[in-house]
C-alpha cells in the first residue's frame, strides 16, 4: 500500500491549482463509478438498523470513510457508546496515517491551504491514483482534492440512494443486505492477507474479539482485538 | 432509538476523529519518520478491527450470514474485487430466504 520510495527528485515544483482540481475531478471518474453501490449499500444496511436518511446522509457527507462507516453501525444503538465508537472509527481509519505519511514529501512542498483541501478528502482509491499519477510526473496537488471530491460527492449519492430506498421497502434482509456489511469486511480482510505471517496476528484478533463479546463491556471486543491483532503483528515482523 | 441530537453530536465526533487520521499522517511526517515497526503495527491494527467486527458477528448470526460470509471470501480470494465479493454475499443468502432453502 505504501511502498513510496524518493519522488521528491523531479524537474518542476510541486504546486495546487483549479486545473489541477478538474484534472483530478474528471481522471477518477470510472473508478468513482464502482462506490455507487457501496453507498447504496451503506444506505440500506443504516436503514436496517433504524437510521433515519438524514443521519445515514450526514454520516456519508461528514465522516465520508465507507468501512468506518459500516463498522459504526454495529455500535448505533442508544446510548451512544460514544468512547467505543470514537476508538473503533479512529482503528478502523488508522490507515488513513500511513497513507498522509506516504503523501508527506509532495503534500509538505504546497501552501497550507492546499495541502488540507487535498488531504480532507481523501481515501484510498484517490490515494492510490495520486500515488501513480505522481510517479508519471504528476506535480499538481490540486488533483488529489478534485478526486476526492468526486468520489465524495458519488458516495454521498449512493447514500441518498440506498437510505431513500430502505425507508421505503422495509424488512430488507429478503435481499440480502443484512449480510452486505459483513460480506464487504470479509472481502477487504481476505484482500489484506499477504501470505502465511498474517495468520498467527490475525487468528489472535479474531480469539480475543470472540473471547471478549463474553467478558468486555459491548464494542470493546473490537478495540481488545484490534490491539492484540496489531502487537502481535508488529511483534512479529516489525 | 438513537435521538438525533445525540447522532449529530456523535458524527461530529466521529468526524474529528477521521479528520485527525487524515491529516496526521503528513502532520507526523514533519516531525517524525514513521518507522517499520509503526508501520507495521497500525496495518495490523486496521485489518485486525475488520476481524474483530466479522468474525463474532458471523458466529452469532443465522447460518445464512455463515454462507454470506465463506461465498464472499472464496469470491474476494479468486476475483480480487471486493464488490463482486460484496453482492455474491448479498445475493446468497437472499437466494436462501427467499426459496427456503
Amino acid at each position: 500500500m505504501v511502498e513510496q520510495t524518493s519522488v521528491a527528485d523531479r524537474t518542476g515544483r510541486p504546486c495546487f491549482t483549479a486545473k489541477g482540481v478538474w484534472r483530478g475531478c474528471v481522471e477518477i471518474a470510472p473508478i468513482a463509478a464502482l462506490i455507487v453501490p457501496f453507498g447504496i449499500a451503506f444506505g440500506v444496511a443504516a436503514s436496517t438498523k433504524g437510521i433515519t436518511p438524514e443521519i445515514s446522509l450526514f454520516m456519508s457527507l461528514a465522516i465520508y470513510a465507507g468501512a468506518a462507516q459500516f463498522a459504526v453501525l454495529d455500535l448505533w444503538h442508544a446510548p451512544l457508546p460514544l468512547a467505543t465508537l470514537a476508538l473503533t472509527v479512529f482503528a478502523v481509519n488508522a490507515r488513513h496515517i500511513l497513507l498522509g505519511a506516504a503523501l508527506a514529501p509532495w503534500l509538505l512542498q504546497i501552501p497550507l491551504l492546499g495541502r488540507l483541501a487535498a488531504l480532507l478528502w481523501l481515501s484510498d482509491a484517490n490515494f492510490a491514483q495520486a500515488m501513480s499519477a505522481r510517479q508519471r510526473g504528476e506535480l499538481d496537488a490540486g488533483t488529489l482534492f478534485g478526486s476526492g471530491i468526486t468520489m465524495w460527492v458519488i458516495w454521498i449519492g449512493g447514500t441518498a440512494v440506498g437510505a431513500l430506498a430502505g425507508s421505503l421497502l422495509g424488512d430488507l434482509s429478503r435481499f440480502g443486505f443484512d449480510a452486505v456489511m459483513v460480506a464487504y469486511f470479509a472481502a477487504v480482510i481476505i484482500g489484506q492477507w499477504k501470505g502465511t505471517k498474517d495468520l498467527f496476528p490475525w487468528l489472535t484478533a479474531a480469539a480475543v474479539a470472540v473471547i471478549g463479546t463474553h467478558i468486555l463491556p459491548p464494542g470493546w471486543h473490537i478495540i481488545a482485538g484490534a490491539l492484540a491483532g496489531g502487537i502481535v503483528g508488529t511483534w512479529r515482523h516489525g | 432509538m438513537v435521538d438525533t441530537v445525540a447522532a449529530v453530536a456523535a458524527v461530529l465526533l466521529l468526524t474529528a476523529v477521521t479528520m485527525a487520521t487524515r491529516i496526521g499522517g503528513v502532520w507526523i511526517m514533519s516531525y517524525v519518520e514513521i518507522t517499520p515497526r509503526i508501520e507495521a503495527f497500525l496495518k495490523y491494527m486496521a485489518v485486525s478491527v475488520l476481524i474483530s467486527i466479522v468474525v463474532p458477528t458471523t458466529i452469532a448470526a443465522a447460518p445464512r450470514i455463515w454462507i454470506a460470509v465463506a461465498a464472499a471470501a472464496v469470491v474476494a480470494a479468486v476475483t480480487r474485487s471486493a464488490l463482486s465479493a460484496m453482492l455474491v454475499g448479498a445475493a446468497l443468502p437472499a437466494a436462501v430466504k427467499n426459496l427456503g432453502i
